[in-house]
């Protein structure tokens, strides 16, 4: 057997206004080259100056990976000739990375994982180019999109580690609102390098890289591909090569080169930027703007008594669990509350296909009808009934009780006037369970009062009233 | 009649109606012309007037620009075949400022191929010849903007400097050349030679000229990063300020006589006792003048360091030349072909040789030993400098040697007795002070000039020494009267 | 002596080639700047130092604000470039995808 060990190297371009060194627009376009300024095309004389809110979620999502801040922002220059990279280098950071030394907690199998990160660092992306036939095109408009990069240790064991690392760094991109992270945008990317060891040896295998693999499940099936491809070599006593590979549609990996001595990229400080310092403030405050990230909510969902099926789905989402916080933190009672927000709130987003940021009803009147169904005021299906009615109608579900009379009765006067009513009309059905027994006869006449009350009967108190007056005209029949 | 004439003087005949900005231009752009075969100042002659009038000194007033500044809608090729058809889309912020102003650009300048070499002999159009003696250098990098100056066909140019790409050039054309403190003026649109030793500078016929420019293109760019926050100052409302009781030191390494008397270059010799001369004369002036002594070592470590940092920089900012989106297309099968073919066709040799020594220079198993060790030794240079400028006002120096060489003289500059001499220029650039040359002394009937080099941000205080020392030397406003032309 | 053949690999990673003499020329080059960078390794102290990018500490600095500024129109971007096709800069066809 052997042991599979795993680095990632992920690419996830920022969400900003405009690029990182440029001030052209940073938005998705379909039409070339409409988004370039001179900086992003590499004229002469062009110079850069980073953008303020690219380093600022750059080293927010380092805080949230445990990693640890520099005291500047340092950029380098990483210097190689290719189409995509029209100023003949990247600018990059080595020296002094927005983050080193830090880590995330991920759930694989009920159990935690931790993934060590090496560093998390901030850069540009290359401009694209699309292949056909006989030439390639290069469009700049990407030229130039914040990007961090965020290197594992080689720490991770399995495919399934592996991509739920990538889930849940998409998570936390989402979390922190840094980036949509869309990999069929091509927004998040990913370098999987894996090596294969022998079960009980220390000496590490050797490492075959895969570049650029855009969708989550094309890692799974690269690595899961890499893993049996590289067994059965060592297991044939065969040797790995040292290459760089692709996975191609049909989910195999095919050699792409071998990898020749290593190439230098001549790194330096990039002498057009100097060094912003970075104050023990500022980053104590940019750090108290950090969301408690999902698997903390996830396992306090759990404490909670909630299922872990239902922690994730409400952890899943920031929004989601904010929203559902905030109903808590009006003291709702937290059973019903999960059971409102999963059912009611989160079925109609997707009915409806609309963002929380959409829905009319705010944690705040949520938790109004959650209280008035826990004191037993509403019954659950009426509450449901009231919300569903309350987000067609843009109103306070508890507002809309009030207006339109839609509270339950509980009355017991007026409950048992109803039923006698009820009971008048249904004299055959009365009879048979006064004289055959006939227990169905409950369910019948709770039905009908529920119908006939437009479900706002007390369904407790009317089914107390219905066996008691059934009693009663029992009895009364047998004197 | 318009010829050789200052900032001043064409803005008085400006202002009292003597000219129109269309008749400068006019007689700056036959200049030009005329001097063009003989000189080759120019890449581009423009010969359409075009003026915006603004309340500036300069407005209506003709310049010249090195062809390394970005211009839109004009050819700028940096003096290089890799750039020879290249039309830029965006405007340098100088050249937007000088616009603004109502500077009227006559024509973009010669220089050393990508402002790399300091003889003005390199560029891809041809040598730039000096107007005083037609057989000698100007020297370069900034040759154009120096000749163009030297002959008197515009009042001012612009230039950039590296290690001396002004101040040497006015030396030998026995002008004024001032390169301010790094990131007084924007470098955005001035084509990069090594980011962090490149400054704007200007070339002037007098201390003053070089005032009103400097006032002119200064200030923060949010586009250069590295510009200053503006210092509210105006430079030529300073100069005429009493100097009486400022510090001058020079350095006995470079200027003591008897360090070369074994030399046998009299010329060298001539030069140190006129400076020795107006040393003199500068302290009669009031002017407390000193000498110091420095580790000599270290000092001649200037020239290594010097190449090490720039070639270095210079090898990765010229990595964008590759005929992809701009300048001509390498022919070839591959994106690897034509990026190859484009280079090795569109650099001269010397800029190849400096591309492949800063290349090795940052190679991994290098870097420390040259790279970083470059970069201490710039560090403890600037640290000697900026020490003494805690105590003194100013360095003076000269600034070459000896006159400017002849195009078939062997390149000293590397021996052991000039290395320091002929090299300290690049401290002002290692440490981002403001610098400035002016004539000082005829030596064999050619120009020398006189270094003053000051404190970071205290440009005012250089500009008003080197004023007050320019009334001392006798040579203000001064230019070559070659050529039989007067318009 | 650096070997020339070291030199034409070095020019290569550069994309671009020199003749035989200009090698030569070049060698020479090199052997007198590493001799004098050998000197500038024996300058006492010179470990101690911190090395220089920038030439002097500027507290200034400021990074950029998160706004579109000005950029450049789709036939500015491709004024300098020779060959085009659909608005975009035409290459050969790159094989090798990724560096």
């Amino acid at each position: 057997m052997y042991k599979v060990v795993i680095g990632l190297e992920v690419h996830c371009e920022l969400e900003t206004k405009a690029k990182n060194f440029s001030s052209a627009p940073n938005t998705f376009s379909q039409i070339p080259n409409e988004n370039v300024a001179p900086v992003d095309l590499g004229l002469p004389g062009i110079l850069p100056v980073p953008n303020k809110e690219a380093c600022r979620k750059a080293l927010l999502t380092a805080q949230a990976l445990n990693c640890t801040n520099p005291d500047e922002v340092l950029f380098d220059r990483k210097n190689y000739f290719y189409a995509d990279l029209p100023k003949g280098y990247q600018i990059t950071q080595v020296t002094k990375p927005m983050g080193i030394n830090g880590y995330l907690d991920i759930m694989v199998d009920g159990k935690i994982k931790r993934v060590d990160i090496h560093q998390l660092h901030l850069e540009e992306d290359t401009a694209s180019l699309e292949h056909h036939p006989k030439y390639s095109l290069i469009d700049y408009n990407r030229s130039g999109i914040p990007l961090i990069e965020i290197v594992t240790e080689p720490c991770i064991e399995s495919a399934d580690e592996a991509v739920t690392f990538l889930e849940d760094l998409r998570d936390v991109f989402l979390y922190l609102g840094v980036s949509e992270a869309k990999s069929n945008y091509g927004q998040m990317r990913c370098d999987v390098n894996i090596s294969l060891m022998e079960e009980g040896s220390d000496k590490l295998g050797t490492k075959v890289e895969m570049k650029n693999i855009n969708a989550f499940n094309n890692v799974r099936a690269a690595i899961e591909y890499e893993i049996k491809r590289q067994s059965e070599l060592l297991e044939r006593g065969e040797k790995i090569v040292q290459e760089t590979r692709r996975i191609a549609e049909d989910g195999k990996t095919y050699s792409m080169r071998e990898k020749v001595d290593a190439v230098d990229y001549k790194y330096f400080v990039e002498p057009n930027i100097p060094p912003v310092s970075l104050s023990k403030e500022y980053l104590d405050e940019l750090r108290s703007t950090l969301p408690e990230l999902k698997l903390s909510r996830y396992l306090k969902y759990t404490q909670l008594g909630i299922s872990s099926e239902d922690s994730a789905t409400l952890s899943k989402e920031r929004s989601i669990s904010d929203y559902f916080e905030e109903v808590l933190s009006y003291g709702s009672d937290v059973e019903l509350s999960v059971n409102f927000v999963i059912t009611a709130i989160l079925s109609t987003l997707n009915k409806l296909e609309i963002s929380l940021n959409d829905l009319f009803i705010t944690p705040k009147m949520l938790s109004g009808v959650v209280d008035l169904v826990s004191k037993g005021d509403i019954s659950l299906d009426h509450g449901k009934k009231i919300l569903y009615k309350a987000i067609d109608e843009k109103m306070d579900p508890v507002e809309l009780i009030e207006k339109e009379g839609l509270h339950q009765i509980n009355d017991e006067g007026e409950l048992l006037k109803l039923i006698t009513e009820i009971m008048d009309e249904n004299g055959e059905i009365v009879r048979q369970y006064v004289e055959d027994g006939n227990m169905s006869a409950i369910n019948f006449f709770i039905g009908q009062t529920m119908k006939r009350s437009n479900r706002q009967a007390n369904p407790n108190k009317s089914k107390e009233i219905i066996i008691s007056e059934l009693e009663r005209r029992k009895n009364n029949a047998g004197k | 009649m318009y010829r050789g004439k200052s900032i001043l003087e064409l803005r008085e005949s400006l202002d009292n109606g003597n000219v129109t900005s269309e008749e400068l231009f006019g007689s700056a752009n036959k200049l030009a012309h005329y001097f063009q075969e003989d000189y080759n100042s120019f890449v581009t002659i423009i010969d359409k007037c075009k003026v915006k009038r603004s309340n500036s000194l300069i407005s209506g007033i003709p310049y010249a620009l090195k062809d390394n500044f970005s211009t839109t809608g004009i050819l700028t090729t940096g003096s290089s075949n890799i750039l020879k058809d290249y039309v830029p889309v965006y405007d340098a912020t100088v050249y937007k400022k000088l616009k603004r102003a109502g500077g009227v650009l006559v024509g973009k300048t010669v220089l050393d191929e990508l402002a790399m070499g300091g003889t003005g002999t390199t560029g891809h159009t041809g040598i730039v010849r000096n107007p005083w003696d037609k057989e000698r250098q100007i020297g370069g990098s900034s040759a154009g903007s120096a000749a163009s100056v030297a002959l008197g066909i515009v009042p001012f140019s612009i230039g950039s400097d590296t290690g001396d790409s002004v101040r040497k050039p006015a030396s030998f054309g026995g002008i004024v050349g001032f390169k301010p403190t790094y990131g007084l003026i924007s470098r955005y649109g001035m084509f990069a030679f090594a980011s962090s030793l490149d400054h704007v500078a200007t070339l002037t016929r007098n201390v003053r000229d070089a005032a009103i420019v400097t006032d002119i293109l200064k200030g923060q760019d949010p586009k250069d990063m590295v510009t200053l926050k503006d210092d509210g100052k105006k430079y030529v409302d300073t100069l005429d300020n009493d100097i009486k009781g400022r510090k001058l030191f020079y350095i006995k390494e470079i200027c003591d006589l008897d360090l070369y008397k074994d030399s046998g270059d009299s010329e060298l010799i001539e030069v140190l006792e006129k400076f020795h001369e107006l040393l003199d004369k500068c302290r009669e002036m009031g002017f407390v003048v000193e000498e110091v002594s420095v580790d000599k070592d270290l000092f001649n470590a200037i020239y290594p360091t010097y190449m090490c940092i720039s070639c270095a920089e210079a090898t990765s900012n010229n990595a964008n030349l590759t005929g992809i989106q701009f300048g001509p297309r390498g022919e070839g099968n591959s994106i690897e072909e034509i990026m190859f073919d484009a280079r090795t066709k569109g650099f001269s040799e010397l800029i190849k040789r400096r591309f492949i020594l800063g290349s090795y220079i940052l190679q991994k198993e290098n870097q420390e030993k040259l790279f970083l060790n470059a970069c201490r030794v710039r560090h403890m240079i600037v640290d000697k400098i900026t020490e003494l400028f805690k105590e003194y006002d100013g360095m003076i120096l000269p600034a070459s040697g000896g006159i400017a060489p002849k195009f078939d003289e062997k390149d000293e500059k590397l021996s052991d007795r000039y290395l320091l001499l002929e090299n300290h220029l690049a401290i002002g650039n290692f440490g981002g002070f403001p610098s400035i040359t002016l004539p000082f002394a005829f030596v064999s009937d050619m120009p020398v000039g006189i270094n003053i080099t000051g404190g970071v941000k205290c440009d005012d205080i250089v500009l008003n020494m080197a004023e007050r020392i320019e009334e001392l030397t006798g040579y203000k406003d001064i230019y070559a009267k070659v050529g039989d032309i007067d318009v | 002596m650096i070997e020339k053949e070291k030199l034409r690999d070095y020019a290569h990673k550069l994309m671009f080639d020199m003749n035989d003499s200009e090698y030569e020329t070049l060698q020479e080059e090199f052997d007198i700047i590493l001799k004098q960078m050998n000197l500038i390794e024996k300058i006492p102290n010179i470990s101690d130092v911190s090395p220089m990018t920038f030439p002097f500490p500027n507290n200034d600095v400021s990074l950029r604000e998160d706004e579109i500024g000005d950029y450049l129109t789709v036939s500015e971007v491709l004024e300098n470039a020779k060959h085009q096709v659909n608005d975009q800069v035409r290459v050969p066809k790159v094989v090798d995808e990724d560096v």
